[in-house]
């Protein structure tokens, strides 16, 4: 690709985005706001003649040129030319005003299609005409003209001899008529948004300009102008078809074949070459150019230039349908892949608020409850329908019913009375129904007389209103399917589910991918080894999962659980050998000054040197065994396999007096843990064969989810209370999925290599450990170090991590529980960090526990709010925000429940921060502060 | 023996260790006489020249909605792994720039992906410290995803980078985040050696990359956060071959220069390195003055296929072309129209060198080839 034309075209680009005008006196670019990049405004045009071209973005026309040409006088009379030329000056100006609102091009396109009708039968001098017009016209349009033709041309020109001028017109031609054609897709993009009475406007010059396509034009404006609309009495007014812009589109797709069937790309062809069709802006693309016009289609079949863009509604249909060239260009799997994106991808969903139900425009959420039900309205084009939430009945706006859908989904407003536009004084739902359907119920032997107003369910059976009992089934008759056929009626289908099976659905629903982004909430939680994050991320699965570890899971939970208890074992075993020695020296210090010899010193383990500590020969062995193993590393190879094996010995062992007597002393064991005696105290019946982890072993076992750094559980907060739901916005929170991430400690601190990876996150919850204060253990250089801070440096080190700016942190102040109690025995200011704690209540404290309880907070508790505001000052030096703290008790459900809830909270505000001011924020904090306690 | 005179006994050991390393280090020195630059100046070379369409973007590989991570060649056909933020690999063919395959992963946190010699297999892992295989193959499940064919457990840590032995579809190397490598077998699923770990040659922080030797798929070399770079017999597991000190931060990114005798480095300390494996000489360092104080790091390398070339991503957006001769920037793919958008994190060249693929934090991943009629260097 020779490179002025990379250069020009940046310069093409730059006029547009560069213009710092004068504000424009007109509202017309303020409704939409619209990134003049992202508009799909020109075909994607390379040289055919480079393998290695890149594509090139065709400079953009401007607006005003078509109605320039016109002028050059060769089709239109100009008295009905001049109101859109001026327009056309004020588009140029609005255009440079990066709002590219382009509603006059699309009716410049019309008549510029009229145009090239005429021209096509014009030959090749009046062309040439044509383009010195323009030239002379205007001068910097005819400048950029310039470029367009050197820049875009050029090759054609170089390589089929430029003498060849028709040849070099007619590439004209099809190149201004991609230009005004993409001119007419963003014009429908920017009506759709609401640019209602604007457009209203352009259409009044449009009744001036042609009146063959104005009369298309203007029900376009007018459906979309109620569909944006909430206006329940501007729809009322206009029961005009939504099936109109289909139609109207389809028309104009017409149009544009009729006029040159070249590609668009390399302007060869005709209009029988077989082309592919990109399904924004409607460009065609030969064989030799789509895959390079088209890139990798990330989102289906568009262009380059339109990738981002939502579709032309007229082609959802068609979406996920491969043409026959795309399979002959491409393998199997690349088609299929393409095809994919082209059904999966955000961008090509239907957008929520073209879907108005019951005079509502839809969000997402609902959209999602609406295609993901189980018997949801096919084929769900843009436009007003109407819902009868307890009969699922469906329809168009203004029509009688299309379909009997899933009842009681939660769309749309409530339905009104006139919706299927009835007269006939008979009421289903509240609904006046039509003809047709008072037909079909009169056939069906339902009594109408009277103008009744019928109670209808989803099974067909129906009531009068207020009265309490069923008067019979509508669909109960043989023959009322029949006759619904006739009258092309819904009837409903097979498989009508049950309210409560609906329910169940909802809760096992799968979000789409492309929801999955927008509603999936990270929650990523640290600590420090030991601080309980695994407890905590196993009660969520607890919590929150219907199956919270699968058989598989649970069994290997088993075997992890039976084999941490032989470790313990060990642990105690390893104890009591050195308690054994040390009291056997004291024995033989004993016996020595009682002046009986001791026998040698291997010789301890006799009846002579017997002590508390000391076991039989059999256990001895076992004990020397196990110990063995676990020092050359493979216990968890051999242990699960061989616990039944030695579930005999070990309950023994366990029996034994000398292990109860080293296991009292389990305070002096450091490699102990605090939850070992939850298991040694059962251990025959773990190491039973049969042996099934409870939930709460599950949660008490060590290093259950450690087992590759990483790991997460995705679940929805379940809608307990009823009244939560009568909130609209709790509503859609089923839908909000959260994600817990939970990752190993363990070289966090060093390096934050992958830290990074987790800048997604909406959150993170650091977990403290609070009876951490008074324990130590090896830091990286082999230093004693108190835990806390430990904690305290990971705490800082990923605080000021340049990943977690302005992230959201929760600190959880875990093990609540043990710290209430440990603080009673030891003081917290053990930890050199809490050295200044001074609790104000020590005179209380002699007092029994009770009565603290009731006057005045306790030890633990004030210690809680010392070290949250320890940590709360730490935070903000060094980021400047506000730490939100919790306690919790990780072995409590209810605890951890409410702080994941806590969580979902911040998030929820920070949402709302971002919407309102900063006064309503400051109102929430507040609120804050008295959910944490 | 006592443990207290062990303990002397072993103190004396490891001073008379580290007395040698410096004597060696010194002897080095000594004998360093020069660099591969000033020999090439010397010898009146200059530096490769680019003129302005040599190189350019020829495809653009959209599809990733994260940031793209890794990626790898296939040695033909043409094909591209890539892995992303977004948790999915995809397969693309860089001819027509289309997806073959997109498979979601089961831990969405991955960090490298590979292709297997004969391409018919990938190989990714990451935070989950577990390197699957994924069967291109194998029928997709119910889902529409494609079943992991193969689950290689056993690190510690992070997976942070893997490469299948050359003309070998089962045996694979990883890197990992607790300090060692693996050598797996793909069959078994087991590891056939681990390099590091609990012996003392073996890396002291977290190893971050591996290349394999082209023309001798017994060496492999490695990068790792302790500033070292490490040479390894796939057969001899016990301890490195070689340890390789020059840079001032951890290593991101090592790759084997063409010829098998040499690799290059790259660093957070904003150099890469030259090495000799042969004599475990430092032979060139390459490093481009900044304005300013923040010194870039360097993501990702990899050389041309006549070695001539060095390409280079830094985290400053920038990818430098250095000519490996003169330690000459001649290109900075940044300053080329139609470059990324954000940083370059990942490099490849195809394995004809016809092509160098990019992918970056910008989602997409970049074909970049020779405009030009000129010879490809």
């Amino acid at each position: 690709m020779p490179p002025p034309e990379d250069v020009e075209d940046g310069t093409q680009y730059s006029l547009a985005t560069e213009y710092k005008g004068p504000p424009l006196p007109y509202d017309l670019p303020r409704a939409i706001p619209i990134n003049v990049e992202r508009i799909p405004v020109a075909a994607v045009v390379t040289d055919i003649s480079c393998k290695l071209s890149l594509p090139v973005v065709q400079p953009i026309l401007t607006a005003d040129q078509p109605s320039k040409k016109l002028k050059s006088g060769v089709v239109l009379d100009p008295a009905t030319v001049s109101p859109t030329s001026v327009i056309g000056f004020d588009e140029e100006r609005v255009r440079d005003s990066e709002n590219g609102a382009s509603l006059l091009s699309g009716e410049l396109s019309s008549s510029s299609s009229v145009l090239c009708a005429s021209r096509s039968n014009s030959n090749g001098n009046s062309n040439e005409l044509l383009s010195n017009g323009v030239g002379g016209s205007d001068s910097t349009i005819e400048f950029r003209d310039s470029f367009d033709k050197s820049g875009v041309v050029s090759d054609v020109n170089e390589k089929e001899s430029v003498d060849c001028d028709e040849l070099n017109q007619q590439d004209w031609v099809s190149n201004e008529s991609v230009s005004s054609l993409d001119y007419r897709s963003s014009r429908v993009s920017s009506s759709k948004r609401g640019q209602a009475s604007n457009s209203n406007v352009t259409n009044d010059y449009d009744d001036g300009l042609g009146g063959d396509t104005c009369d298309s034009k203007r029900p376009h404006n007018v459906t979309f102008c109620d569909i944006e609309s909430d206006d329940v009495g501007l729809v009322d007014d206009e029961n005009v078809s939504v099936d109109e812009p289909q139609i109207m589109r389809a028309k104009r797709e017409l149009q544009c074949k009729g006029k040159r069937g070249s590609c668009y790309r390399c302007f060869k062809g005709n209009r029988f070459t077989e082309k592919e069709l990109c399904i924004v802006c409607d460009s065609k693309y030969c064989s030799n150019c789509v895959l390079r016009a088209m890139g990798s289609m990330p989102e289906g079949r568009k262009c380059v230039t339109c990738i981002g863009f939502p579709i032309d509604e007229s082609k959802r249909g068609s979406l996920g349908k491969c043409s026959r060239m795309l399979k002959r260009l491409l393998n199997e799997l690349e088609v299929r892949q393409i095809m994919k994106a082209e059904k999966l991808c955000e961008a090509n969903q239907l957008p929520p608020e073209y879907v108005c139900v019951n005079g509502k425009p839809l969000c997402h959420e609902e959209l999602v409850i609406l295609q993901a039900c189980p018997n949801p309205p096919k084929q769900l084009k843009p436009g007003n329908y109407w819902y009868d939430k307890v009969s699922g009945l469906w329809g168009k706006e203004g029509q009688k019913p299309s379909k009997i859908i899933s009842p009681h989904l939660n769309v749309g407003g409530p339905i009104r009375l006139d919706a299927s536009n009835g007269n006939t004084q008979v009421y289903i739902n509240g609904r006046e129904i039509t003809k047709v359907e008072l037909r079909m119920l009169q056939l069906a032997g339902v009594q109408c007389a009277g103008n009744p107003h019928f109670w209808v369910n989803e099974d067909g059976s129906y009531q009068e209103e207020g009265q309490k009992n069923t008067k019979g089934y509508i669909w109960g008759k043989a023959g009322t399917k029949l006759v619904c056929a006739v009258l092309s009626l819904p009837v409903p289908s097979r498989y009508s589910n049950s309210f409560e099976e609906q329910l169940s659905s909802l809760s096992s629903r799968t979000v789409p991918d492309y929801l999955e982004q927008r509603t999936l909430q990270k929650l990523l939680l640290v600590g420090y080894s030991g601080s309980g994050t695994s407890t905590i991320f196993k009660q969520a699965k607890i919590l929150y999962k219907d199956v919270p570890f699968s058989e598989d899971e649970r069994e290997n939970i088993k075997l992890k659980i039976q084999s941490n208890l032989y470790n313990y074992l060990g642990v105690i075993l390893e104890g009591r050998e050195r308690f054994e020695d040390e009291s056997s020296v004291e024995m033989e210090k004993k016996q020595s000054s009682d002046d009986t010899e001791a026998v040698a010193g291997s010789s301890t383990d006799d009846i002579n040197g017997k002590t508390t500590y000391s076991i039989g020969p059999r256990l001895k062995a076992f004990s020397d065994w196990l110990l063995k193993t676990m020092v050359s590393g493979n216990l968890e190879a051999i242990f699960p396999a061989a616990s039944r094996e030695y579930a005999p010995l070990v309950e023994e062992l366990w029996k034994d007096a000398a292990i109860q007597a080293t296991y009292n002393r389990k305070s002096e064991l450091e490699m102990l843990p605090s939850v070992a005696s939850y298991f040694l105290e059962r251990a025959v019946d773990i190491l039973r064969i049969d042996y099934e982890p409870s939930d709460l072993d599950i949660l008490y076992a060590e290093g259950v989810t450690s087992s590759n750094g990483l790991a997460c559980v995705d679940f929805s907060f379940p809608q307990t209370a009823p009244d939560d739901s009568i909130d609209v916005a709790d509503q859609h929170d089923s839908l909000l999925r959260y994600q817990l991430i939970r990752v190993q400690a363990k070289g966090i601190g060093e390096n934050c290599k992958w830290l990074e990876m987790f800048e997604d996150v909406g959150m993170v919850i650091f977990c403290v450990s609070l009876s951490d204060y008074d324990q130590y253990c090896l830091d990286g250089n082999g230093y004693s170090t108190n835990k806390m801070l430990l904690s305290r440096k990971l705490f800082e080190t990923i605080v000021v991590h340049p990943t977690f700016d302005q992230m959201n942190f929760l600190l959880i102040l875990n093990k609540f529980d043990l710290f209430e109690e440990k603080i009673e025995r030891v003081p917290l200011t053990v930890c050199d960090w809490f050295d200044d704690f001074c609790p104000v209540i020590s005179r209380n404290r002699n007092n029994s526990n009770s009565s603290n309880i009731n006057h005045s907070p306790s030890l633990g508790h004030l210690a809680f709010h010392y070290i949250g505001v320890k940590f709360k000052r730490l935070y903000s030096s060094l980021t400047g925000r506000k730490l939100y703290v919790t306690p919790v008790k990780g072995l409590e459900p209810n605890s951890v429940d409410a702080a994941l809830k806590y969580s979902r909270e911040i998030l929820k505000w920070d949402d709302e921060r971002h919407n309102f001011s900063v006064s309503e924020y400051s109102f929430y904090s507040t609120d804050a502060g008295s959910f944490s306690h | 023996m006592s443990v207290a005179e062990l303990k002397e006994r072993h103190a004396a050991a490891t001073e008379t260790v580290n007395t040698l390393r410096e004597r060696l280090k010194q002897k080095r020195l000594q004998l360093l006489d020069t660099d591969v630059a000033g020999y090439a100046r010397s010898q009146g070379r200059s530096p490769v020249t680019f003129g302005p369409t040599d190189l350019v973007c020829c495809r653009n590989l959209q599809g990733h909605t994260g940031k793209v991570y890794s990626l790898d060649w296939t040695p033909e056909r043409n094909r591209i792994v890539s892995a992303s933020q977004d948790g999915r690999l995809i397969v693309w063919n860089a001819l027509t720039s289309q997806k073959t395959h997109a498979i979601k992963l089961p831990c969405a946190w991955v960090m490298t992906c590979a292709f297997s010699p004969t391409g018919q297999s990938v190989a990714c892992g990451g935070l989950d410290s577990v390197c699957s295989i994924f069967n291109l193959n194998s029928p997709t499940e119910k889902d529409g995803n494609l079943p992991v064919s193969r689950m290689l457990n056993g690190h510690k840590s992070y997976v942070s980078a893997c490469q299948y032995v050359p003309d070998e579809e089962t045996h694979l190397i990883t890197s990992s985040g607790d300090q060692t490598c693996v050598l797996w077998d793909i069959t078994t699923g087991l590891r056939t050696s681990v390099f590091g770990g609990e012996f003392q040659s073996g890396h002291t922080a977290d190893v971050l990359s591996v290349s394999i030797n082209g023309s001798n798929s017994r060496m492999f070399v490695s990068g790792s956060c302790d500033s070292t770079a490490r040479l390894w017999d796939s057969r001899v597991a016990s301890r490195a071959v070689g340890t390789f000190h020059g840079h001032e931060g951890d290593v991101n990114a090592v790759k084997f220069f063409p010829d098998g005798n040499r690799f290059g480095t790259g660093s957070d300390d904003g150099t890469c390195r030259l090495f000799d494996i042969r004599t475990g000489h430092q032979l060139q360092v390459y490093y481009q003055q900044h304005g300013d104080n923040e010194v870039p790091h360097v993501t990702s390398i990899a050389f041309s296929i006549s070695g001539r070339l060095l390409f280079a991503g830094y985290s400053n957006r920038d990818c430098y072309v250095w000519d490996t001769l003169l330690a000459k920037v001649v290109l900075n793919l940044r300053s080329l129209q139609n470059s990324h958008e954000g940083r370059i994190s990942c490099l490849g060249l195809s394995a004809d060198g016809s092509a160098l693929c990019t992918g970056s934090s910008d989602t997409n991943l970049k074909i970049w080839a020779f405009g030009g009629h000129r010879r490809v260097i």
